[in-house]
């Protein structure tokens, strides 16, 4: 099992790196910060010493080097918007963001299995149709436009739900439901699928015939072996969720890491994009080696090969 | 395995739902007495010293700190505000009263030195004061207190409208960091910052120890949503009272309230390359645009088409300086004579847009390039985010593009045209592609002048490049939306995009 973490562990290190380094370079190739932060009229010497100030004068090897000196440090810099450190901001939005990714796809996990499973049970009946239809047009339906709709009608029309912000309970319900809506589709259809295949296998023809419960059927036997593509989707599903809901948070005003990475890029904040990027990457990380180390727990061939 | 799998579960969420909780509850309800504004962005800092970039100068600017004099919006005329009164004592000098009785939010009294204080740190502190860059640019100015109530301010060169730069300086006490940008001043203004959360609201409070009146609600929550119908929205199900920056897409309805907001929408020629080097292509390409058709269908009739750079109510406006005419058939004809004389006009023009610059500014962009093409010419756009585009509008400007016809707008927030002509006209200015001496030296003269003959000479520059030189092609004066709610009173200004001053707003009777 060690070694197959091993394995695991070096494969995702290496996309970790070159992102790292990818964003170092390629944000500055995109344009002179010194023209976003310094008013239009600032004279050319001003700029100059921005550019000083903050070592954007220097090779971009030797700003490199200095970036990477400065992360084993533990020092991430300072944000050029907002003179906090960059390593403030990124782990006061991080939260925000893991809290509503958690939730939902706690929630969307949830419900996909219960749904899918009984559309699983009898497939081509209504609810199985039913459950078709409402999957493939949740998995399809864009979350801005659900996210407007939901303001106009929960909050404008209706007043049962505020338009966005965080404060109070109601405040969690348009963004999750916006952040839920497609996951959850996807998972259904995924969830279906398996249980389709698993209820169709043998030994659920033999646990049926020692007498064992539709309900243990379904989610003791069957459920267990669809649990592994699943959990992939899933994972999945929950990476895109972790790297920033940009949408719902910007929408919503959710303070979260997805809007904090699209600002610092607008307005080429780099130590707070580096900051961001590399934390969330290393989240993404462990969430793989997390995912791989479930795969491997629901699956013994997973393990086995990993042993051989 | 069941049982452990559940409570497994149960964790997860208790923990999910316990971490929520500390986003959800990290805000603060407001009361009736309580004015909620809804902004499109948070500011970056609430540094006094940046007051002139929009994002925190609408929060602080005349709310928790001011300065010695104020411009009036309306009027472009400078009414005291710390300082009582001011008189120039030789060319380069200038001695300010200040009012007294005046104290810091931390309970200092506010006197000459913290004046002085102020004015070098803006100027001098090395902490990149977009104030120093935007007003003072390589002015030497110093400050010194000639008494506890007196400040005097000498200037390297004679400056007729150093009280007027001087608006843009607030006043912060002795011992503010001088080594980098404070997020939280302390200020004299009617409202002290309560409590800031950040990434969810900002909260102010009234000020018992205001030296002026006391301004009408007892405390200010500042919220920040980037989506223009989500602010909207915030007004019509009374979440907010003020909606700032919004869009006529938005959706404000009833609540939406509009205002010229000092911005001035054009197309910088890059007149040292052909075919735009011709000033019959520049003459025509101003015939060839339809302004009236373009403020009402695009803009939605937020404009009004405009002849020149600068508008009403800042000095060096000329109210004789009309839009130019649509006139296809003239457009043509001037097209077709600089044809017969070799002007390349079947090169390659591109028009280079910044996204979000205005509401519709992609559309904007393909109405000129439409009528454009009608003319003659051979238009393509090119959208651009603004860091990309701001390559193109500050110098050096790139060597392998154009011509190019570069989508931009001027917001002129000192009331002064001195702040418009050398940067955009000058031969030499920051975002200038092209000048000529004769404009250089009209608008060195005008920088020169003070009083009426000021306003008639930077009228004359700008009438002397709208027909002269015809650098630009200014399409509108522009202008923007808030959304109000009904409880509430405000008559927004031309400055309300960049400044709202909370002591402006009233309940509804």
């Amino acid at each position: 099992m060690l070694t197959f973490l091993g394995r695991r562990i070096l494969s995702s290190a290496i996309p970790l790196l070159v992102v790292v380094l990818g964003v170092f370079f390629l944000a500055r190739l995109t344009g002179d910060p010194a023209n976003l932060y310094l008013p239009l009229s600032a004279t050319q010497e001003m700029r100059d010493a921005f550019s000083a100030k903050h070592g954007f004068d220097d090779p971009l090897p030797a700003q490199f080097a200095e970036y990477l000196s400065q992360v084993a440090r533990l020092d991430f810099g300072e944000s050029l918007r907002t003179a906090q450190p960059a390593a403030e901001a990124v782990l006061r939005a991080f939260p925000a963001t893991l809290q509503l990714a958690g939730i939902t796809m706690l929630l969307a996990v949830a419900g996909a299995v219960v749904v899918g499973s009984l559309a699983a049970r009898r497939p081509n009946s209504p609810a199985d149709r039913i459950a078709g239809f409402l999957s493939s047009a949740s998995a399809s339906t864009p979350d801005f436009w659900f996210a407007i709709m939901g303001v106009l009608v929960f909050a404008v029309t209706l007043g049962w739900l505020p338009t966005s912000g965080t404060v109070g309970s109601a405040a969690w319900v348009l963004p999750v439901a916006t952040l839920l809506i497609r996951p959850f589709g996807v998972l259904v259809q995924v969830v279906r699928g398996a249980m389709v295949t698993a209820l169709s296998e043998p030994y659920i023809k033999v646990a049926r015939a020692k007498g064992a419960g539709e309900r243990r059927v379904l989610f003791r036997h069957a459920l267990r072996n669809a649990g592994a593509p699943t959990l992939t989707v899933a994972g999945d599903l929950a990476v895109g969720l972790v790297n920033g809901a940009v949408v719902v948070e910007t929408i919503f005003g959710w303070p979260g890491i997805g809007k904090l990475m699209i600002d610092s890029i607008l307005q080429r904040d780099f130590a707070v994009l580096q900051a961001a990027v590399l934390l969330t990457s290393l989240t993404i990380f462990a969430l793989n080696i997390l995912i791989d180390i479930c795969y491997a727990l629901l699956d013994p061939r997973v393990r086995q090969g990993a042993m051989a | 395995m069941m049982t452990r799998a559940r409570t497994a579960l149960a964790v997860a969420g208790a923990v999910l739902l316990a971490g929520g909780c500390t986003v959800a509850n990290s805000g603060s309800a407001a009361g009736a007495d309580t004015l909620q504004i809804v902004l499109p962005e948070e500011p970056p800092t609430l540094e006094p010293c940046d007051a002139s970039l929009t994002a925190t100068g609408r929060v602080v600017r005349s709310n928790i700190t001011e300065p010695l004099a104020e411009r009036e919006p309306e009027t472009g005329k400078l009414e005291p505000k710390l300082a009582t009164g001011w008189r120039q004592t030789s060319p380069t000098t200038w001695r300010f009263t200040l009012r007294e009785g005046v104290t810091f939010h931390d309970g200092t009294a506010f006197d000459a030195k913290d004046a002085a204080f102020s004015v070098s740190r803006t100027l001098d502190s090395g902490i990149e004061c977009n104030v120093d860059g935007y007003v003072f640019g390589d002015s030497e100015v110093t400050a010194k207190a000639a008494d506890g109530s007196t400040l005097e301010v000498t200037t390297g060169k004679p400056d007729p409208i150093l009280p007027l730069r001087l608006s843009f300086v607030e006043m912060v006490p002795t011992g503010t960091d001088t080594g980098s940008r404070v997020r939280e001043p302390v200020g004299t203004g009617p409202y002290r910052i309560d409590t800031w959360n950040q990434g969810i609201n900002l909260r102010l409070a009234r000020y018992a120890g205001y030296w002026g009146k006391a301004p009408d609600y007892a405390a200010a929550l500042y919220t920040w949503r980037a989506e223009g119908s989500v602010r909207a929205a915030m007004i019509s199900s009374g979440e907010a009272d003020i909606a700032v920056g919004l869009a006529p897409a938005d959706g404000a309805g009833d609540h939406a309230v509009e205002y010229p907001n000092n911005e001035t929408s054009y197309l910088r020629m890059d007149a040292g390359k052909p075919p735009l080097d011709d000033l019959r292509v520049r003459r025509a390409v101003n015939y060839a645009i339809d302004r009236k058709g373009l403020v009402a269908s695009v803009f939605a009739g937020l404009g009004k088409p405009a002849g020149q750079l600068v508008p009403d109510g800042v000095t060096g406006y000329d109210p004789d300086i009309r839009a130019w005419p649509h006139s296809m058939k003239r457009a043509r004809a001037l097209i077709g004579e600089a044809r017969a004389d070799g002007v390349p006009v079947d090169t390659k023009i591109t028009i280079i847009g910044r996204n979000g610059i205005y509401p519709k500014a992609a559309e904007a962009m393909e109405a000129v390039q439409h009528g454009l093409r009608e003319a003659g010419l051979n238009v393509e756009v090119k959208m651009l985010d603004v860091n990309a585009w701001t390559e193109y509008l500050l110098r050096p400007f790139p060597e392998d593009a154009g011509p190019t016809l570069l989508q931009a707008q001027h917001g002129n927030q000192a009331g002064d045209a001195a702040f418009t002509m050398e940067q955009i006209y000058g031969s030499k200015g920051a975002q200038s592609s092209y000048g000529t001496p004769g404009l250089d030296r009209r608008i060195a003269r005008a920088e020169r002048a003070a009083g009426r003959d000021r306003q008639e000479r930077f009228a004359e520059a700008l009438a002397h490049q709208g027909e002269e030189v015809v650098r630009d092609a200014v399409l509108a004066h522009m202008k923007g939306i808030i959304a109000l709610a009904p409880r509430v009173s405000y008559q927004p200004n031309p400055a309300s995009g960049d400044e709202m001053r909370l002591a402006a707003v009233h309940p509804a009777d």
